[in-house]
Parts: structure tokens; C-alpha cells; sequence
């Protein structure tokens, strides 16, 4: 048994060797950056900012990856520098050792409702609602609007993809659900009339944002200072003259798989981006870290009282700080 | 995945009890191997866990508490319940257009020719690739996902019983006709016996395949039963769960592979009786 049990023991060892070698770090003035989904006409923004942060010396790599958590996997592993996305869940129970450091955009989502069936909010009660995915962030919209209007929603069913329920919207398989905002406009366009968004008051968490290990934060602070001042910079300037987006996709040649025709569509998404205040003019920070514990908790994706989380368990605003006292606060 | 170990381990014991008597001494018994194969895999997998190899990555301890957690609060009697509807409806359906097609093929050129070239790309085809289009097609219900386990079972099994009817033993055949057998004697009396051990082989990867599809479909259509406990636990960052319902899931594969290889022993096949 001695003999076997020692066997095991290096066996043991030799695959934890094996498992756990350690990756090559970046070199400094190198950055690599991990996008959770693939690049479109909503990271306009994110692109431009990376491009100007190229321009000012900062060599940056994107990695495009299929989901956020595969980011939130690569930074942890050594194998990108920044990842985009909203790893609270994962920075709380995982405890992985990565934090955020601004906010690029807050979450817009469209609840629809067949203009047969239903007007208003209150309309829902007791009714069908399909949304995303159980614990997703369309779920939490919908319980945090109906928990507003003093309803009671039915059945909530999970159908993956707002492209998806469009399209079940619009065969009438589905009389009410959340789709984002390509798709609300697509469903304007293709049946006009036919539906009704209902709105959403006071929803600002967090769509996306930059994260990273707290290492690489205070190691690479030079780079990440231009890339959180980039990403102000162009958030305000959409902001201020929406057109300018599509400037800079012709300017930086950004997406050019979408061919011309994705301007208009473009243009369209960034004046409502930002007559909506979605895009962070100050890169979120406290305020945002508040916003997003009091919904993220109620999404169950984070545990805990919102009011008693630390914003430095999740936030390293150190970039922000800096990057506000130069821009300014907006 | 430890679970899955541990069905090997059964199905050791069930050849172990009926066929191989008690020589050597007792650490060469098959059944203390594989139990000593099954500690060594946890103790890998809890090393691996404690290093950590990935933040995603719980130890073994943990995946078998949140097992019995799962167990306990009943959420993973209710994803199989709602996991096996689309599963033992396509199996089944497969099984039988499957082994039915199957024949037809062996037996006839035409259908052969028909057939056997659409089986053959649908095996070769990355299924999971065109699991999306199944959805434009057959929207997001039971139908879907059904299909999606037919896509996955149904060409291992047509083709195996393809290949076993186009490939019995011709003396057999020779013998039928010199007693004058019938073609339906032929085939119910000498052809499907023939072919029946790489029939029910078919039928047994068909089986394993379906399971592929089910999980694929509840991944990639929308999130029920075992899909939906493997996305809900991994967007709440709960690895734990998440690895233990994967390996309930590979776990039951496993546990009715083995089942229906004693069930084809015991029923079927009275001459591999106690191999």
C-alpha cells in the first residue's frame, strides 16, 4: 500500500506540474486586451479608444474571446492584460484577484410587449415574460421593473438570444419579453405598430467595463492611464456629437466586415447611446460600483447587503482618479 | 466524473461475481483496482483543486458536496426529468428508424445508394455546427432538442446496422437457402441474429451519441434541465455545481452504457453469457 500511495503522490505531482505552468507575462508598454463576445456596432466606442491608446505608444493586442468568463480566465492566467465585461460575480465567489478600473457603458435593454395583448407595465401582472437566461441580466431588469410597478410577473421562461425572441416576438410566440438595442429597432422596423417598449426608469448598472488584475494595474499604471483617458475622451465626445462614431470607424478602418452600409445603423445606435447617458463620461467609479452592487445583487449574481459591499473589494479607481483630475469630471 | 469511474467499477464487479474466480491475491482483484483507479483519479483531481490549476477548478471534496447539495434540494431530479424527455424520446426513435433503415439499406441497392451517402456526411458533419440552423427550423422546444438527439444518434446506428446486415456470414446464407428458407426467414431468422452483436453496438454508441446531443441541444437552444444547471452555476460562478452536474451527466452516460451491454448479455445474447 506504501509502494501504491507513493505512486499516487507522483503521479499526483507530476500532474500538478504539468497543470500548473506558469505563462510568460506581457512586456511592459504591451497590452493585451480580451473581449468578451465579438466586436460590433456597440464597441465602436471601445475600438476607437484603443486605437488613439495605439497612438500614443501603447502597443495593444485584442483577443477576441466567446464569453466574458473566458476573459475574466485569461486575465487570470497570465494570457491577456485587460478584459471587457462585469466580473462581479466572479471577483465576490471566485475571489479571483482582479478588479475594476472603469466603466465604458451602462446596460440598455428594451422590454417589449405585443401592443394586442398589452400597453403598460402594469399590464404584466401575472403574466409570461421570456427572458435571457435564469440569473442573467435581462432576468434582473424585468423583477427590478416589476418590483417598481407593484407587480407580480408569471411564468418567466428562458429563451438565449434577443435576437431570438425577436423573432419570436414577431411570429407571436412570445407576447412579452427584453431584447437589447439592435433588435428593439429591428422590431420597429419590421412591424411597426405592433409593439410597445416599455420603459425603464433608473436602470444604470454596468454593461461593460475594463477589468484587471491589481498587479498589472500598479505595474502598467503609464498604459492603463491613456487607455481609461482614451475611453473618457471618445465616451464624451459621442456623446456631445454622436456622428462622430462614424468618424472614427472610417478613420481607424474599425469593422470593416460590416461594410458601408452598418453607418447608418451606427449612427443611429450612438444617438440613442447617448441620449440615454449610457456611455460613462467619467469612467463610472464609486457611483457605478453603487449602482451595480444595488443591481447585480438583486439579480443574484452578487450576495450580500449592496449598501455593506466594499467598492474597493471590486474597484481600483486609482486610473480613474488620475484620469479625472486631467479630463475633469463630467 | 468520479461518478463515471465508479459505474466502471460496477460493471468490474458484475464480470468479476459471474465469471473470474478468487486466484491471486486479493490487490489483483479487479474490483480493488478499479477502487484503487477511482482514488487515485480524486486524489488527482482534489490535488489539482487545492493548487489551484484555475479559479474555475473546485476540488474534488467540494464537486462531491455540492453533488449531494444538488441532490438534496432536488434541482437535479428536476433537470433530468426535464433532460430525459427530449433524450429517451430520440433514442428511442432513433433506435428504431435507425435499425430499420439500417436493414433496408443492407438489403437493397437502391436504398442503399439513397441513404447510406446522407448517413455518412451527417456522422462526418460537426454537428454541433448546425444545431443553431435546427432551431430556424424547429424553433426552441422539445422538437428541437429532439432533433438534435436524433442528428447525434441516428447515422451511428443506421450505419452499424448497415454494415452488419451487408456483411453476414454468406454460408449462413448459402445453408438458409438449401433448406429453403423464405426471404422474410432469411432475414428474421438468419440475418438480424447475425448481425445483431454489431447491431447493438451501433445501438450503444447511438445511445452515447444522443447524450452528446441532448447536452449539446440544452447548451446551444435553450437552457433546460442539465443545460440549464451547467449555465446557471457557471454565470453564478459556482464551479462546484457546475462540475458536479457535468459529472452526474457523464456519470449516467456511463451507467446506462454498461446497463445496456448487461442487458444485451442477459437477454439477447445467451452465448456471451458470463464472457
Amino acid at each position: 500500500m506504501a509502494r501504491l500511495s507513493r505512486r499516487t503522490i507522483l503521479t499526483a505531482a507530476f500532474a500538478a506540474v504539468l497543470l500548473s505552468a506558469p505563462l510568460p507575462a506581457a512586456s511592459a508598454g504591451d497590452m493585451r486586451i480580451a473581449f468578451g463576445d465579438l466586436p460590433g456596432i456597440e464597441s465602436i466606442q471601445t475600438l476607437a479608444a484603443i486605437e488613439r491608446a495605439k497612438e500614443r505608444g501603447v502597443n495593444v493586442e485584442l483577443i477576441v474571446l466567446n464569453d466574458e468568463d473566458l476573459a475574466a480566465q485569461a486575465i487570470v492566467g497570465g494570457q491577456a492584460d485587460v478584459g471587457i465585461g462585469a466580473p462581479y460575480t466572479l471577483i465576490q465567489k471566485a475571489g479571483v484577484p482582479i478588479r475594476v478600473f472603469a466603466q465604458i457603458s451602462t446596460l440598455r435593454f428594451f422590454p417589449v410587449v405585443n401592443s394586442e395583448f398589452y400597453k403598460e407595465w402594469k399590464d404584466l401582472d401575472g403574466q409570461d415574460v421570456a427572458v435571457q437566461a435564469r440569473g442573467s441580466g435581462t432576468e434582473a431588469v424585468m423583477l427590478l421593473m416589476a418590483k417598481n410597478h407593484g407587480i407580480k410577473l408569471g411564468n418567466v421562461s428562458y429563451v438565449p438570444g434577443s435576437e431570438v425572441r425577436r423573432n419570436a416576438l414577431l411570429q407571436g410566440t412570445l407576447k412579452a419579453s427584453i431584447v437589447d438595442a439592435a433588435n428593439r429597432r429591428a422590431l420597429e422596423a419590421e412591424a411597426p405598430g405592433k409593439f410597445i417598449v416599455l420603459p425603464v426608469e433608473n436602470l444604470k448598472a454596468s454593461d461593460e467595463a475594463l477589468f484587471a488584475t491589481a498587479d498589472y494595474l500598479k505595474n502598467n499604471a503609464a498604459d492603463v492611464d491613456i487607455l481609461v483617458e482614451e475611453l473618457m475622451k471618445t465616451a464624451r465626445e459621442i456623446t456631445e456629437n454622436p456622428t462622430v462614431a462614424v468618424e472614427f470607424r472610417n478613420k481607424y478602418k474599425l469593422l470593416p466586415d460590416l461594410g458601408a452600409e452598418a453607418d447608418g445603423e451606427i449612427t443611429e445606435y450612438y444617438k440613442e447611446t447617448a441620449a440615454a447617458g449610457s456611455l460613462a463620461l467619467s469612467g463610472g467609479g464609486a457611483d457605478a460600483a453603487a449602482d451595480d452592487f444595488a443591481f447585480f445583487s438583486l439579480a443574484g449574481q452578487i450576495e450580500g447587503d449592496p449598501a455593506s459591499l466594499k467598492v474597493a473589494d471590486f474597484w481600483d479607481v486609482a486610473a480613474l482618479d488620475r484620469a479625472v483630475a486631467k479630463l475633469g469630471k463630467k | 466524473m468520479a461518478l463515471s469511474i465508479r459505474t466502471d467499477g460496477e460493471a468490474a464487479g458484475l464480470a468479476a461475481s459471474s465469471s473470474r474466480g478468487t486466484t491471486g491475491a486479493w490487490w489483483e482483484e479487479p474490483v480493488v483496482l478499479r477502487l484503487v483507479s477511482i482514488a487515485a483519479f480524486a486524489a488527482i483531481w482534489e490535488v489539482a483543486g487545492r493548487i489551484p490549476v484555475s479559479f474555475a477548478f473546485p476540488t474534488f471534496s467540494d464537486t462531491m458536496v455540492a453533488f449531494f447539495g444538488l441532490l438534496a434540494d432536488g434541482s437535479l431530479a428536476s433537470a433530468y426529468l426535464s433532460t430525459l424527455q427530449p433524450l429517451v424520446l430520440g433514442v428511442v426513435l432513433s433506435a428504431f428508424l435507425g435499425v430499420g433503415l439500417g436493414t433496408i439499406c443492407g438489403l437493397w441497392r437502391t436504398g442503399e445508394w439513397l441513404l447510406i451517402p446522407v448517413f455518412i456526411v451527417l456522422q462526418a458533419a460537426p454537428v454541433a455546427a448546425f444545431i443553431p440552423m435546427v432551431t430556424f427550423v424547429y424553433g426552441i422546444g422539445m422538437t428541437a432538442k429532439t432533433l438534435a438527439v436524433i442528428i447525434l444518434a441516428l447515422p451511428v446506428i443506421v450505419l452499424n446496422t448497415y454494415k452488419a446486415v451487408r456483411n453476414v456470414n454468406q454460408s449462413l446464407l448459402v445453408m438458409c437457402r438449401s433448406f429453403l428458407g423464405t426471404p422474410w426467414q432469411t432475414v428474421a431468422k438468419i440475418i438480424l441474429p447475425d448481425a445483431s452483436p454489431v447491431i447493438f453496438a451501433g445501438l450503444r454508441l447511438g445511445v452515447a451519441a444522443g447524450f452528446v446531443g441532448v447536452v449539446l441541444a440544452e447548451l446551444l437552444i435553450t437552457p433546460t434541465g442539465i443545460g440549464d444547471l451547467i449555465t446557471f452555476h457557471r454565470s453564478r460562478a459556482d464551479y462546484a455545481e457546475m462540475y458536479a452536474t457535468i459529472g452526474s451527466i457523464i456519470a449516467l452516460s456511463t451507467l446506462t452504457l454498461v446497463f445496456l451491454q448487461w442487458v444485451e448479455a442477459r437477454v439477447f445474447r445467451p452465448e456471451k453469457r458470463g464472457a
